[in-house]
Formats: C-alpha cells, sequence, structure tokens
C-alpha cells in the first residue's frame, strides 16, 4: 500500500470511528479537547526518570478507548513514526548516562536507559491522547471546538473545506499515479521531466476546484461562515467530564499510583 | 521535521504557540483587509492540496530515492505569504490529527518551525525580493531553491534549539546541529528543485495564479504594503524575541509545569534512589490515607520497583475491568429504552 | 407570470470572444424548458448569468421580476437554484445532511425548520436513508440526487440544472427523470442528453453558437433530424430506433 492510499485509508477509519459514534454527544467535543490537552500537558511534564509514575497516565487512556468502543488494533499503527522519532532523540541517553538504576546479576538498568524508554511511552501515550481525541469527537467536532474558542470563522472554514476535499484530492493523485505508473512501468516514482506538469496540473484543477466550490456556497446564501448544527451535548455532564479527568489526571500526576496500589499488598 | 508532543516541554510549546497565534492573528488581520472572500475556499483546497501532493514521490535523478515539495513556499507563491500561512497552519493541524504527524502540544512548535519560516521568510522576503521587477523562469527556480534551502536551515535550527531547551535529550548541541543542518540542506535543494518546477509549470500555464504577478505590470499597484527593509526589522525582532524567550525558558526552569509541580508536591526529578517516592510518601503521610508504604520500609530501588510493577498491573486490570463492567450496562440500560 | 426573462443578451468574456448574441427568451411559471446544444454553444454560460455567476452583459435578464445585477444578487439567489455540472465541487461539507442544511441555515431559519426542510429534499429525491453518509463515500448517482436536494431545501422557485445526466448509469438516469417529473417547479436543464430532454420537457430552446436557433416544442424540435445534424446533435436515440 503506498502512503496515498494509506492517508485516505486513514481518514476512513476516523470518519467511521466518528459516525460510529453519532447521537452518543454527551460531552462537548470542547471538554474533550481540553482534557486532551490537559493529558498531554501532564503527561510531557512527568520528570525523565519517572517511568512508574508516568506508567500510571495509562489508565486514561485505557478507560477512555474501551468506554468509547475504540479499536486499539488501529491505533498501533500510528504509533511507529513517534517510537522512531523519540527513540532517534533518547538514543543518546543511555549512551551518557550510565549511572546504575537497577541491577540484577549481570543485568543491568541504567538511568539513560529509563529516560529513553520514559521517552518513549511519553510519545505514545501523547499519540494515542490526539488518536482518541480525534475518534471521539471527528474534524466536524474540533472545528466546532475551535469556534467556541474564538478562533477565527474563516480559518474554522478554511480546515472544513481542507478536510473535506483532502480525500477528493488524495484520490484524485493516485489516480493520476496510476495512469502514469501504467504508462512508466518500473518507474518508482515521478520523473524528473514530469514534475512540474503532474503536481501542476493536479494544482491547476484544485484551484478550479475551489472556484466552483465558492459559486456554490455563494448561491446558497454564504455570508461568511459555515454554520454547523447545534451540539446536542450536555453543559453539565460536559462540565463533569471535564472536571473529573481534570481532577483525575492532576492526582495521577502528583501522586505515584502505582506504587501506592502496589504498597496496599 | 514534525516535533512529536513528547519531545517538547511545555514551556518551549507555549512560547511557540504564543509567537505562531502572534503571526496567525496578523495574518488573520491581513487577509480580512484584502477582502477577497472567494480565497477562503482556495485556501482550503489548496491546504487539501499541498497535503496530497506531498505524499506524491518524485524521484530523484541518479539516486534511488524520492523527494516532495515544500508546502509554504508553495502555498504563499500562489496565494500570499498571509493566507498561505493560515492555509499551512491547516495542513499542520489536520497532520497532526489525521495521521498523528507532529502533536497538538507541538503544533505551535511545527507552525513555526515549517509554515512561518517557508512563508514569511521564504515568501515575503525571499520571493518578494527575487520577483521585484518582474517575474520570469529563472527567477522563479532561483527564489524556490534559495527559499526552500533557507527556511528549511532556519526550521532545522528551530528544531535543534527547541529540542534542546526543552531538556529531554543528552545529545550535545554541536552533535545535534551537525547532524540535523547538513540533512536539511540536501532536503531543502530536493524540495526547492520540486516547487521550482511545479511553479514554472504553474507560470508557463496560467501565470495570473502566481502571488504577484499582476503586480508586475506597471499599471498595477504593488501587492503588499509592507516595505523589504521593514519586513526584515520585524522577522529580526521577531526572531530575537523567539530565540530571547526559549532561551530564558531554558536556561531557569526547562519545565514550567515540572518546577510548579515541584513547588506544590515537593517532588521533582529523582536525584536520589528513592528520593521522590519518599518525597511522595510524606505527602501521603500528611494525608494518612495510607498508613505504610513499601518504600518506605525498604529503601531500596528494587523494592519500590517491584511494587511500582505490582501495583501498576492491579491498577490497569481494575480500570480494564470496571470499564467492561460500565459497559455492559450501558450498553444494556440503552436497551431497556 | 414569466419567471425568467431575457431580452437581447449578448455576453463576452474578458478574453472577448463572445459567447451568447441577441438572445431572448421568456420562461413562464412552471414550465420545464430543456435548453439543448452542443459542447460550447454556450448553455452553461446562459445559465451562470442568470444567478449573477458571470457578470458584464448587455441587454437585460430578469428572474422572478427581479433584474439581474449586484443589489439583487441575494434575492435573486434565493429564488433560483443551481445546480452544478461537478456534484464533487457542490457538495463541499462532509455529510448530505450537513450540506442540504447549508442554504437552509444561511437564511438564518431555525433549526427545527431547517431539519424539516432537509427531510423534506431528501424524501422528494428519496435519498432519507443516505443522510448522515460521508459524500465521498457515495456513487455518482448518489451525489448528483443529493446535490439537487441541496437546492430543494431552499425551496427555490426557479431550477436551474447544468448536465444533470452526466455520468449516470441508466438506472440513476432513469431515477432522476423520475425525480425530475415529479417536482413542481419552473424548471430550466442544460443538457445535450436529447433523450431526459424528451421524457422531462415540454419545451426545447436550441442553442447553437450562442445564438437561439429555435424554440418550440419538444415532440417537434427532437424529431427535426436535419435542424439536430446542423447544429452539431443527432436525433434522441429512442427516435433513432424508430
Amino acid at each position: 500500500m503506498n502512503k496515498l492510499q494509506k492517508a485516505v485509508k486513514d481518514i476512513h477509519i476516523v470518519d467511521e470511528g466518528e459516525a460510529g459514534r453519532k447521537g452518543q454527544g454527551m460531552v462537548h467535543p470542547l471538554s474533550r479537547l481540553v482534557v486532551t490537552v490537559w493529558y498531554i500537558l501532564l503527561t510531557v511534564s512527568f520528570p525523565k526518570y519517572d517511568l512508574s509514575g508516568l506508567g500510571a497516565m495509562v489508565v486514561y487512556l485505557l478507560v477512555t478507548g474501551i468506554w468509547e468502543e475504540i479499536s486499539f488494533k488501529e491505533a498501533l499503527g500510528r504509533i511507529w513514526p513517534v517510537l522512531i522519532l523519540a527513540g532517534a532523540v533518547g538514543i543518546a541517553n543511555p549512551l551518557v548516562d550510565k549511572k546504575v538504576y537497577w541491577e540484577s546479576g549481570s543485568l543491568a538498568v541504567t538511568y539513560g536507559m529509563v529516560s529513553m524508554v520514559t521517552l518513549m511511552l511519553k510519545g505514545i501515550f501523547c499519540v494515542m491522547a490526539s488518536y482518541l481525541l480525534i475518534m471521539t469527537v471527528g474534524m466536524e467536532g474540533i472545528c466546532s471546538s475551535l469556534r467556541s474558542l474564538h478562533v477565527p470563522r474563516e480559518f474554522v472554514t478554511i480546515l472544513l473545506l481542507m478536510h473535506r476535499y483532502l480525500i477528493v484530492l488524495l484520490k484524485e493523485a493516485e489516480r493520476m499515479m496510476q495512469a502514469y505508473r501504467l504508462r512508466a512501468p518500473g518507474q518508482k516514482g515521478i520523473h524528473v521531466k514530469a514534475w512540474g506538469a503532474f503536481a501542476g496540473q493536479l494544482l491547476l484543477r484544485s484551484i478550479d476546484r475551489a472556484q466552483t466550490v465558492y459559486e456554490s456556497m455563494l448561491l446558497r446564501g454564504y455570508t461568511g461562515e459555515i454554520i454547523g448544527k447545534r451540539l446536542v451535548a450536555g453543559r453539565w455532564s460536559s462540565l463533569c467530564y471535564a472536571a473529573f479527568w481534570a481532577l483525575a489526571l492532576a492526582g495521577i500526576r502528583i501522586l505515584p499510583v502505582f506504587q501506592i496500589v502496589g504498597s496496599l499488598f | 521535521m514534525h516535533m512529536a508532543d513528547a519531545l517538547v516541554a511545555p514551556a518551549v510549546a507555549g512560547t511557540m504557540y504564543a509567537c505562531s497565534g502572534a503571526a496567525m492573528g496578523y495574518s488573520m488581520k491581513k487577509v480580512r483587509l484584502e477582502n477577497a472572500p472567494e480565497k477562503i475556499p482556495v485556501m482550503g483546497v489548496m491546504g487539501a492540496f499541498v497535503f496530497a501532493a506531498q505524499m506524491i514521490n518524485f524521484t530523484i535523478p541518479g539516486t534511488g530515492s524520492s523527494g516532495h515539495l515544500c508546502g509554504g513556499m508553495l502555498l504563499s507563491a500562489v496565494l500570499g505569504p498571509e493566507a498561505g500561512f493560515l492555509s499551512m497552519i491547516g495542513v499542520l493541524l489536520v497532520q497532526c490529527l489525521l495521521f498523528a504527524d507532529g502533536g497538538l502540544l507541538a503544533l505551535g512548535c511545527n507552525v513555526w518551525n515549517m509554515a512561518f519560516y517557508g512563508c514569511f521568510v521564504g515568501a515575503l522576503v525571499i520571493w518578494k525580493h527575487v520577483m521585484k521587477n518582474g517575474m520570469s523562469r529563472k527567477k522563479i527556480i532561483a527564489a524556490s531553491i534559495l527559499g526552500c534551502m533557507f527556511t528549511l536551515q532556519m526550521g532545522a535550527f528551530s528544531v535543534t534549539l527547541e529540542t534542546l531547551a526543552s531538556g529531554i535529550t543528552e545529545l550535545p548541541f554541536g552533535v545535534f546541529v551537525s547532524v540535523m543542518q547538513p540533512i536539511h540542506l540536501a532536503i531543502g535543494l530536493v524540495e526547492g528543485l520540486i516547487t521550482a518546477a511545479v511553479l514554472v509549470f504553474i507560470y508557463e500555464a496560467r501565470p495570473e495564479l502566481l502571488w504577484g504577478y499582476n503586480a508586475c505590470g506597471p499599471e498595477n499597484a504593488p501587492v503588499g504594503r509592507m516595505s523589504y527593509k521593514r519586513t526584515i526589522a520585524v522577522l529580526a525582532i521577531a526572531a530575537a524575541v523567539t530565540g530571547g524567550l526559549v532561551s530564558l525558558a531554558a536556561s531557569s526552569h526547562p519545565d514550567g509545569l515540572e518546577w510548579s509541580m515541584e513547588q506544590v508536591a515537593g517532588t521533582a526529578e529523582l536525584e536520589a534512589e528513592g528520593g521522590a517516592y519518599t518525597a511522595a510518601g510524606q505527602i501521603q503521610e500528611a494525608t494518612a490515607i495510607l498508613p505504610d508504604y513499601a518504600w518506605k520500609s525498604s529503601e531500596s530501588v528494587t523494592g519500590t520497583s517491584f511494587s511500582g510493577i505490582f501495583g501498576g498491573a492491579v491498577v490497569i486490570f481494575l480500570s480494564v475491568g470496571v470499564c467492561y463492567m460500565l459497559r455492559f450496562f450501558k450498553g444494556r440500560s440503552v436497551k431497556h429504552e | 407570470m414569466k419567471d425568467i426573462n431575457i431580452e437581447d443578451l449578448t455576453f463576452a468574456y474578458s478574453n472577448k470572444i463572445e459567447v451568447l448574441h441577441h438572445i431572448s427568451l421568456v420562461v413562464e411559471s412552471g414550465e420545464s424548458v430543456g435548453l439543448i446544444g452542443a459542447n460550447g454553444a454556450g448553455k452553461s454560460t446562459l445559465l451562470k448569468l442568470l444567478v449573477g455567476l458571470a457578470e458584464g452583459y448587455q441587454g437585460s435578464i430578469a428572474l422572478g421580476g427581479l433584474r439581474v445585477e449586484k443589489k439583487n444578487l441575494a434575492r435573486i439567489r434565493a429564488k433560483a437554484g443551481y445546480v452544478f455540472q461537478d456534484s464533487e465541487s457542490q457538495l463541499f461539507l462532509s455529510t448530505v445532511y450537513e450540506d442540504v442544511a447549508f442554504g437552509p441555515r444561511n437564511y438564518g431559519l431555525a433549526e427545527e425548520e431547517v431539519d424539516g426542510r432537509v427531510m423534506e429534499a431528501l424524501r422528494k429525491m428519496h435519498i432519507e436513508d443516505l443522510k448522515d453518509r460521508q459524500i465521498y463515500r457515495m456513487s455518482g448517482g448518489q451525489k448528483k440526487l443529493a446535490s439537487i436536494a441541496t437546492i430543494l431545501s431552499l425551496e427555490p422557485k426557479v431550477m436551474l440544472l447544468d448536465e444533470p445526466s452526466i455520468a449516470l448509469d441508466p438506472r440513476n438516469r432513469r431515477t432522476l427523470i423520475h425525480i425530475l417529473n415529479e417536482i413542481r417547479e419552473t424548471k430550466v436543464i442544460a443538457t445535450h442528453d436529447l433523450d431526459m430532454v424528451w421524457d422531462t420537457c415540454e419545451r426545447t430552446v436550441l442553442i447553437s453558437a450562442g445564438r437561439v436557433r429555435k424554440d418550440g416544442k419538444t415532440r417537434e424540435i427532437l424529431r427535426d433530424k436535419e435542424l439536430l445534424e446542423a447544429n452539431g446533435l443527432e436525433l434522441p436515440l429512442s427516435m433513432q430506433r424508430l
């Protein structure tokens, strides 16, 4: 599967996830966005050796994922890039930071190793939190949250249109690639002679399409804002949701939850 | 070049959000001044185009590998720097949400590193300056290559600074820079060439679509109201402020939130073995919910580690179990209704 | 009542090539008119002029009694529904419901009323089941029906359809014809699908090279082999078999 096809598949997964949850909107997308940002902030702020403290943050991911019935299998594919990136940045830690953290026989764990693993775990958690967010509220939820946050309406319109035409253009590019490959067997990408024309054609078509889109908007009374549907989310349930997770996550951040529970037994 | 959430400290992320937010506010104002509502759909669809186009592999002659085009430069060359910048923010936001490229926290950094330099330095300074006395094929190629290489270098350097300021790697500055810069020099050249090819195609097919093309005619007024010197001055100040803020944040508290946590809970980095745990234990003792702690009786890391692992297993097991139970009842109550 | 009244219309795009020459045309309320002609005859341009999407014409155009000029555009567009040739561009929001609701919401209707209008439009097009469907997941035929629904939800007096049957398979085309016949509003259908005109319009206007060549009963014009061939068209397939 090439990149274009994979991108189309990724969008399908998110849209399906979103469609499956239509009508279950007890919690306003803004609450979820706030909780997600708070989660990421707290996750990132864990000290670099505090692996067990950080580990407790997994609770939010598990609870949300299971409660909202989101498949973790699809999420795994998204983790690899960040694992590689965090690994590359953190690779120096075990080499530099060689102080021994824990030792058993010939097996030794250094502080550097702990900090590298912590970093990678942070990466996974943050990606997973964003994934759960987009799977529960979808792009439209994000846009309506942004409007509630007073992000300019023009920008939100841009986002909505971008999201709508993303898949159209991805598929168009994929069709062009196929047509190209059929006539140029054995070539992996676009030959240097066709660089400009290939992407340029797609660009010109995109601009023409934007022109028609604008006309279609005008003819139906567009005056500068795409008015979304009114959300039926409960005010109190949204507030309670945000308050609960804000406190719970702060608690996990301050108290070493795993240690405390372990000490009970 | 997308930075992940885990690689930025909240203080750095906040600083970069502020900088990118300011640039966005400025761009929004400029775009509204233009009063061209028909441009909004073009910005949306062009953003989607950049997205799709960045996934096309362009074969680099003489090598087996392939390159991609540079979004910031291309968007700005068609839409102008401010509108291009807004489109790029959209692209980066969609990338982080739909494809896990970058992250919500790192978005401010990514917008700055990729969109700001690409649109404002690449287009407002380099492109505009090169096109001052009219457009031509050669000038488009020169501006694209120069713009891509230069802005990518600035972006890569910012990534290095932001990562180091976040204090998450032991990598020394010199090593980091000497890895980042040359790689991005090569990438910049390739991106520049591809971007140039696309823009030359547009120039030959429909030149009126390019930013500032109409301004080249003698009867038309210049497109931007900002002079070149003033642009440079504004950019220099922006760069200085950013640099200052980032280094300030880095030198005092690499991690603002962590620092405040320390003030609140007395826990910071684990300096001595079990240090943090005893500190945390003190809070526990104060609140007196749990009288006995494993890490209190045995100061060894082994003890605490094992109790941590065991505790972790219990917590995860409980939360998963409770969730499934609740979900079971959720399903039932729905059916009852 | 004259829903459309065009008098001596001449139009040229900025590149100075005249597209329409001295066109006069009156469409009465409730009429269904087929606007036929070969590619490039000026059909689409004529439709676009009616809703003010192209500027700078000579002569006069009035829609629903209002002259087509800048100050009247908002009111004209509230009366006229324009269905674009490319449904992909017409449907710019993510789901069918959202897109059909776009117009009514812009006219400031209350959400209950918007919902009523949307459901009514979907019902008329027989696509209630596609309500929450993602647009990119629909077939070409479904998209066409949905894009007509986006116009119906505005309850237009006049419907302008640009090549509505293009890229539809026979079954979808049949459905579309059936639905178009159910809609009572004034319709102008620009197309070179003569069989569809035969099935949907009583009156036909033949345009060629920017001029009206013939204006009359569909049954007569579409049987006139010589006239059609002289203007780059052919007899409808159903006629050819006879």
